[in-house]
């Protein structure tokens, strides 16, 4: 008889799990929905944001999650030159261009973050950690019920901005139709790195959120949480921003409830397998649109 | 789209391809003149066994000063002195790195005689290369004893100077039987006959399964009162433990023994009680006795345990204390941090390996390799039975002398600190069971 009481748990840890992969994902669907290029370095923006929070909050003791904001604007600064330097060079010239750049900036941003870092195994601590909230037969610690809610915060201000402001329909329309944004006089190349700045900004607050959530973090956490995200936004479809939400909490949930159901060994391996299976029944992922 | 979305696929599977093998080259030396030995030493300098891996090599590097400060190594009886040059090659933590690395230093750097490895699946690896080419290896850390029990490739090159998850798992599961589970009846107030409940979470690679085979094994030989409640495997690297922990919560198990490396050891047992309130004793394999290990633990490593046979922060009275404590001032001196237990059996390795050569007389390669089998030397800076490193004639393996220790928390240092429990000969004060501690219940 399985335990309601520890279903509800894991449900939780998946939707924790979730909101990570929500964040890193999303921002890697907004640079490819309005640019169309495939970034791998793209976990290595995660690592920096956890890195970035990690030592603000070190050295001030500033609380974590306020640190989000400056680790966020940190990373659309990075992000900006990163694609005004590297990407916006090779746009157009080939999917392959693209890869061994983003494989070249792995190597760069990971060694990089090893010489200023270290590349030793590191964590802090929240200054939540301890308190917990009851919930029914639960017991959830605050820091898990932050995350969530700052994980929907900035998704809700992201869908703000994609819907209500005027730089907001102006990507949305770069995304649909780069060349038809073109003529009705939309910057198309001030999309691009306002695109790639705020998608790496998004990988900063899952680096964050990351860190204050008590787990490790090295220069080279960043590849594995990379390739989970580009198997979700294929899941969820190409440049679809609610697929890689859903996506998200899908993967999370599904790892979560894999290492219960089979195990821990089958945690990874349970992503791809959806990945599969979805893409053999609807090969434009859950949200994807055959014409994009 | 269709041909977008597989392109994305093909790509996603060369970046899942590519994602353990983006760490950076070790420095290396230049290949070698003649007149020196090259002792190669394989460490995991990159990835997620880095931690451990710098410090093996490090360590190695304070015990290649060492030996080359006395003028070297003395070829047999004919008196001439020659120095080692440690060349080192890193594994990445990972089974394609190891196989470069070997390769590298055998092809191309043309070592005489290796010491190091960590990773039991990362050194099982590149096992196969070492038989090819049988140069003597003497294994500093990787403690599964596949390693010079598996049969399917030759592996009488290899020497493991190093306890095996056999040996420690078997000395954890006695310590449980003789000390935790009276402690915990204790407290309870139960009978004897009263199972313990007894719960496993591991790395699930050679390492970590050797860790679960040996702790079955032993319960089922000794016939212990021991149930193990819940084994819980995780895929090597994992950061978060929750779900693992939540079922092994459930099962209200007495205590947790986890085969971990210590970048997951540390979270295991913080957010077993932080996240998950599982108030228990956490038992662990004795790789973790490392600094970074007490400073990712904090407080939450209070009450814990560790099966050590060197720790940065204490050593049994007697002998080797002097010892010990050289090589870690020695250590700090140079590096600026505390040697662990795998840098310490490394230290060790490239003696016994210019013991080797020495007694050989020669690089020859069998020549070190017989040396090796008929190696009789005075333990260096661990407790070795006897008193002597040598190895087992069936599948070469030396014999350590091993300890109990439990974690208090030092409020001075921010950190926990180990005090030695067991055995009785050397234990400094009493195993207890923390204030906060919840036995488990069927």
């Amino acid at each position: 008889m399985v335990d309601i009481g520890i279903l509800l748990q894991i449900l939780f840890w998946g939707i924790y799990a979730g909101c990570i992969y929500i964040l890193l994902a999303t921002g890697l669907n907004l640079i490819f929905g309005v640019m169309k290029i495939v970034n791998f370095a793209h976990g290595e923006f995660l690592m920096i944001g956890a890195y970035i929070t990690a030592t603000i909050f070190l050295i001030s003791g500033i609380n974590p999650y306020v640190i989000i904001l400056l680790a966020m604007l940190a990373l659309i600064g990075i992000g900006a030159v990163v694609e005004r330097l590297c990407f916006r060079p090779i746009l157009g010239t080939g999917k392959l261009n693209e890869i061994f750049l983003s494989i070249g900036l792995i190597y760069i941003f990971q060694n990089g973050a090893a010489m200023v870092w270290g590349d030793e195994w590191q964590s802090v601590k929240s200054p939540y950690e301890g308190i917990a909230v009851p919930f029914g037969p639960l017991n959830l610690p605050l820091d898990y019920i932050i995350i969530m809610v700052l994980t929907a915060a900035i998704l809700a201000l992201l869908f703000l901005f994609l819907q209500k402001t005027r730089i907001g329909r102006e990507m949305r329309a770069t995304s649909q139709n780069r060349k038809g944004a073109m003529l009705v006089g939309i910057n198309v190349e001030r999309m691009d790195v306002l695109s790639f700045g705020i998608g790496c900004a998004l990988a900063a607050a899952a680096g964050t959120l990351w860190v204050v959530s008590g787990q490790v973090f090295n220069p080279y956490m960043g590849s594995i949480p990379a390739v989970k995200a580009f198997a979700i936004i294929i899941l969820g479809g190409l440049g679809s921003i609610p697929g890689a939400i859903i996506g998200g909490l899908l993967y999370g949930i599904a790892e979560n409830a894999a290492a219960y159901f089979l195990g821990g060994v089958w945690k990874d391996a349970i992503s791809f397998i959806i990945l599969i299976v979805v893409l053999v029944f609807r090969p434009t992922g859950l949200f994807g649109e055959s014409g994009e | 789209m269709r041909y977008s979305v597989l392109f994305m696929v093909i790509a996603l599977i060369a970046a899942a391809c590519i994602a353990g093998c983006t760490q950076q080259q070790a420095q290396q030396p230049s290949p070698a003149s003649g007149g020196e030995i090259k002792i190669g030493v394989i460490a995991s300098l990159t990835g997620p066994a880095s931690n451990v891996g710098k410090n093996m090599w490090q360590s190695a590097q304070i015990a290649g000063d060492e030996i080359n400060a006395q003028g070297g190594v003395q070829l047999g009886a004919s008196g001439t002195k020659v120095p080692v040059r440690l060349i080192v090659g890193d594994d990445e933590s990972t089974q394609q790195g190891g196989q470069k690395a070997a390769t590298k230093l055998i092809t191309d750097d043309k070592v005489d005689i290796l010491v190091g490895g960590y990773s039991s699946a990362v050194t099982s690896a590149y096992q196969q290369t070492i038989a090819e080419y049988k140069v003597p290896y003497i294994v500093t850390g990787a403690s599964s004893p596949v390693i010079t029990h598996r049969t399917d490739i030759d592996t009488s090159y290899v020497f493991h100077h190093c306890p095996t998850t056999d040996s420690y798992g078997e000395y954890t599961t006695t310590f449980i039987d003789q000390v935790v589970r009276p402690a915990v009846n204790k407290k309870l107030g139960a009978s004897d006959d009263r199972p313990f409940r007894l719960a496993l979470i591991y790395q699930d690679t050679a390492y970590g399964k050797g860790v679960q085979t040996a702790v079955q094994n032993t319960i089922a030989k000794n016939n212990l009162n021991i149930v193990l409640v819940s084994e819980q495997g995780y895929r090597m690297g994992e950061s978060d433990f929750r779900t693992p922990l939540t079922v092994i919560k459930a099962e209200n198990p007495d205590a947790v023994y986890l085969g971990a490396f210590p970048n997951e050891g540390a979270p295991i047992i913080t957010q077993a009680r932080r996240d998950i309130g599982l108030d228990t004793i956490f038992l662990n394999v004795e790789n973790n006795d490392n600094a970074q290990f007490y400073k990712d633990l904090g407080q939450y490593g209070e009450g814990a345990i560790i099966e050590s046979r060197f720790s940065p922060y204490t050593a049994p009275v007697g002998a080797l204390a002097t010892a010990q404590e050289n090589f870690k001032n020695s250590y700090s001196a140079k590096w600026g941090m505390y040697p662990d237990m795998m840098g310490a059996s490394t230290y060790e390795g490239i003696y016994i390996a210019a013991e080797a050569v020495g007694k050989a007389g020669t690089t020859d390669k069998a020549s070190v390799h017989q040396a090796l089998v008929d190696l009789t030397m005075p333990e260096v800076i661990e407790a070795m039975k006897g008193g002597t490193i040598s190895f087992t004639k069936d599948y070469r393996e030396s014999r350590f002398d091993l300890w109990m220790e439990q974690l208090a928390y030092d409020p001075n240092a921010g950190e926990c600190r180990p005090h030695i429990v067991w055995p009785d000969n050397l234990k400094v004060t009493e195993f207890t069971l923390p204030s906060w501690y919840k036995p488990g219940s069927a």
